[in-house]
């Protein structure tokens, strides 16, 4: 167990052969082993289920089963791969294409396949985040099988309820780190989420906030693929915090208000004006302003300069017959620029060259001159050092107080305490609470977010 | 970056030069040949049809696009430049001319705004679009010209006043170079340049930030047509016909020379100034064996070589950053 970014998956790719071991040492029947490829995974009995299915598509079930298993001789693939697949209880023939199976059973064909490696130890990463409720009691039908077999199964996920279903025991890491270990049936949920979030918490005062002004974005019962009856107002001057795990379908809100998804039913209303954008252009108009949560592939032109990446938006501004009137770009360049702090050699260096913390002061630059009425932030302070992350704080603290309404979207719980005034928790695309920033806790708004409340996965 | 993967393409273009003086044969008077006024000029004019197509090349590139249409639309430029001219009354003035020349330009254009508005509307990767578009356009040509050779003459009527005209050293090398100068502003001081190098660059961010990139692909593809229809006017007055077979591999010419620049294929980065320097390294070298009586399949070996070496020495310095 453990929050997004606590180090999960990075185990799990050590496991697998994919990623090296700086030190340490990992046994296996008591014999220490070493992991150096992902054959030697397979050697030491250790299959990996990774969260995107590394199963090629395009090939049949049989080829993927046989392809790279050290255990496949050159007898017929069928009778190969029969047995596993009866296992599993993939009802499929092995010419079918993977591509034409459902998500659901294409986990339980990288079961099987595991199964064929002759695998004693299969780990699952988050094996439940694109199944539906069916789906996942086949899969904890498996499991329980599986482990009557004498197959151990290391179960990772951050949904409370199927650890307390399934899980003996429970590890729970903290960026990076190993908390604890401690049997399921010593300990509850919130002893768990407890030491999920039990990073020393260093929240500085909430600054003052004006009242908040008028209703800018009315979202009402909004849905999307990922997004089911979301609801909400934001007024002017007011930071909206959007809690939820990776997959919760935080992103997707600002997708559907960017122009990026589309809206199925439900409606947004801007400033009063219905808003029903079909690209970010039609968004933009609007005022609304996206910062990703991806500046490297989603957000800035690396290989551009400092200048050119703050003022790539606003450039008509600056326009005349064609032509980028420098003086005037710079100068706009320069104001905001002071404004946010931004420390680089000279405007004129590569994005690349900046920290992860400038880079990310340079994206809000360039949204700081666009100057929209509303800002969706989507985990800004991801990648970025601790004196850049208060300075981006400063920077949402300043542009509410200006007037803007802002959605802040963040993985770090005392992130969103400290800058926003409400928080909105999601939960596999459902709004499942709206807490005041005041009086919310940390572990109330990781209950919500873990769905655990609720008890079930509905 | 260490300093010759960052001034690569000028290097090698030093180097390749040093080495035509060093090898060149030596004229009657002892001076050598490959430094002589008429050698050097005989190079520039000879590189302006590639280079010129090389320009707007650049643009698609630096979009993360490639146009390999160029070459057809340079055969339908020929095409419809000689039957115009061909076709025009007895008598007729420079006005004709002009009207034949744009009429050829404005039809090349449209090419490759048509190639542009189906690459960026209907998402078709570039390659396959100008591909369907080089067999079809090629095919356009080869129709309208009955697969003949259209011949421009050299009598006192319009088309032979034409190829007089636009077969001028002075005349070829000039529209080179004001097309250089051109695209070399208009990509380094215009909006439209620095839309196009921000989509080159990184797509999703440009469509994040609400920049036009429909448009800006429709005029990339739009320019390249219409370079290449011009470079396809140079052509049928230098070779006194307009020719449907014409311009066969050129795309792949300008290609190699704008990746021998230093604009890699992934697109985002490079420059016009690399381009005209990737330009004139294949011409030198050309130049360079040919006045050396090198075989001209050994000429192909050689560049070859040099577009993978070119490439590798800008590859392995951006991997010391």
């Amino acid at each position: 167990m453990g929050e997004n970014g606590a180090g999960k998956s990075t185990l799990a790719k050590v496991l697998a052969g994919v990623v090296k071991p700086d030190n340490g040492r990992i046994l296996m029947d008591g014999e220490p082993v070493r992991i150096e490829r992902p054959l030697d995974a397979q050697r030491c009995g250790i299959g990996i289920i990774f969260q995107e299915l590394d199963l090629f598509p395009h090939l049949t079930v049989g080829e993927n089963m046989v392809i790279a298993n050290l255990r496949f001789q050159e007898a017929g693939i069928e009778e190969f791969c029969r047995p596993f697949l009866e296992q599993v209880g993939l009802a499929r023939g092995v010419n079918e294409l993977v591509r034409a199976l459902p998500i659901g059973e294409r986990q339980l064909l990288a079961i099987a396949r595991a199964l064929s490696m002759d695998a004693r130890v299969i780990l699952m990463d988050e094996p439940t985040s694109s199944l539906f409720d069916d789906s996942v009691e086949r899969l904890f039908r498996l499991i329980r099988d599986l482990k009557t077999r004498g197959v151990s199964v290391v179960y990772v996920s951050h949904k409370m309820d199927e650890i307390f279903h399934i899980c003996d025991r429970a590890t729970v890491l903290r960026d990076g780190q190993t908390v604890d270990t401690i049997e399921i049936a010593a300990t509850s949920p919130a002893e768990i989420i407890r030491q999920m979030v039990g990073r020393d918490v260093i929240v500085a005062a909430r600054p003052y906030r004006r009242p908040a002004g008028d209703v800018v974005l009315a979202v009402d019962n909004l849905t999307t693929a990922k997004l089911r009856g979301v609801s909400f107002e934001l007024r002017r001057s007011e930071v909206l915090g959007i809690a939820g795990l990776v997959g919760s379908g935080r992103t997707e809100l600002g997708a559907a208000l960017f122009g990026l998804d589309r809206v199925k039913t439900g409606s947004m209303r801007v400033r009063g004006e219905p808003l029903s954008p079909r690209s970010p252009r039609d968004a933009m108009e609007l005022g609304i302003g996206f910062v990703p949560e991806d500046r490297r592939l989603e957000g800035l032109m690396m290989n551009m300069s400092v200048l050119h990446n703050g003022t790539i938006g606003v450039l008509e501004g600056f326009e005349e017959w064609g032509f980028v009137r420098s003086k005037q770009e710079m100068s706009a360049w320069e104001s905001v620029a002071r404004r946010l702090a931004v420390d680089c050699a000279s405007p004129a260096a590569p994005v690349r060259t900046l920290s992860g913390g400038n880079q990310q002061k340079v994206l809000f630059a360039r949204w700081l001159l666009l100057n929209p009425d509303l800002l969706f932030l989507d985990d800004p302070t991801r990648g970025v050092d601790v004196g850049a992350k208060q300075d981006v704080y400063r920077i949402i603290d300043s542009l509410a107080a200006e007037g803007k309404g802002i959605m802040l979207v963040s993985s770090e719980l005392p992130e969103l305490l400290r800058c926003c005034d409400r928080i909105l928790v999601l939960c596999e695309g459902r709004q499942v609470a709206v807490y005041d920033a005041r009086e919310a806790t940390q572990e109330q708004i990781m209950t919500a977010a873990t769905n655990f409340a609720a008890g079930n996965r509905n | 970056m260490r300093w010759w993967a960052r001034a690569g393409s000028w290097v090698a273009l030093a180097a390749i030069v040093a080495l035509a003086i060093a090898i060149s044969p030596t004229a009657t008077d002892g001076g050598r040949i490959f430094l002589q006024a008429g050698n050097l000029t005989d190079i520039l004019r000879q590189i302006s049809l590639i280079g010129i197509i090389a320009l707007a090349m650049t643009f698609v590139i630096l979009t993360g696009g490639i146009d390999l249409s160029v070459g057809s639309i340079l055969a339908l430029s020929t095409t419809l430049t000689a039957m115009r001219l061909t076709h025009a009354p007895a008598g007729a003035g420079g006005g004709r001319m002009a009207v034949a020349i744009l009429t050829a330009v404005v039809v090349c254009t449209s090419v490759g705004a048509l190639n542009g508005a189906v690459i960026a509307v209907l998402r078709i990767q570039p390659f396959v679009v100008t591909l369907a578009s080089m067999i079809g356009v090629r095919g356009l040509s080869k129709w309208l010209s009955n697969n003949e050779n259209i011949d421009i003459g050299f009598g006192r009527d319009l088309a032979a006043r034409f190829a007089e005209i636009f077969r001028e050293k002075a005349i070829v090398i000039g529209a080179y170079a004001a097309g250089a100068a051109a695209f070399w502003i208009l990509l380094g001081r215009t909006v439209f340049g620095r839309h196009v190098r921000a989509i080159g660059d990184n797509e999703r961010a440009a469509l994040y930030t609400g920049l036009p990139i429909r448009s800006t692909k429709i005029w990339v593809y739009s320019l390249s047509g219409l370079l290449s229809g011009f470079a396809g006017v140079l052509y049928a007055a230098e070779n006194h016909q307009g020719n449907p077979n014409a311009g066969v591999a050129y795309e792949l010419d300008a290609i190699a020379a704008v990746v021998i620049g230093g604009t890699p294929l992934s697109g985002g980065r490079g420059s016009i100034a690399g381009t005209v320097v990737g330009t004139l390294i294949m011409g030198v070298l050309t130049n360079m064996l040919r006045l050396n009586n090198v075989d001209s399949n050994v000429e192909m070996m050689i560049k070859a070589v040099i577009i993978v070496l070119a490439v590798a020495v800008q590859r392995g310095g951006e991997k010391e950053e």
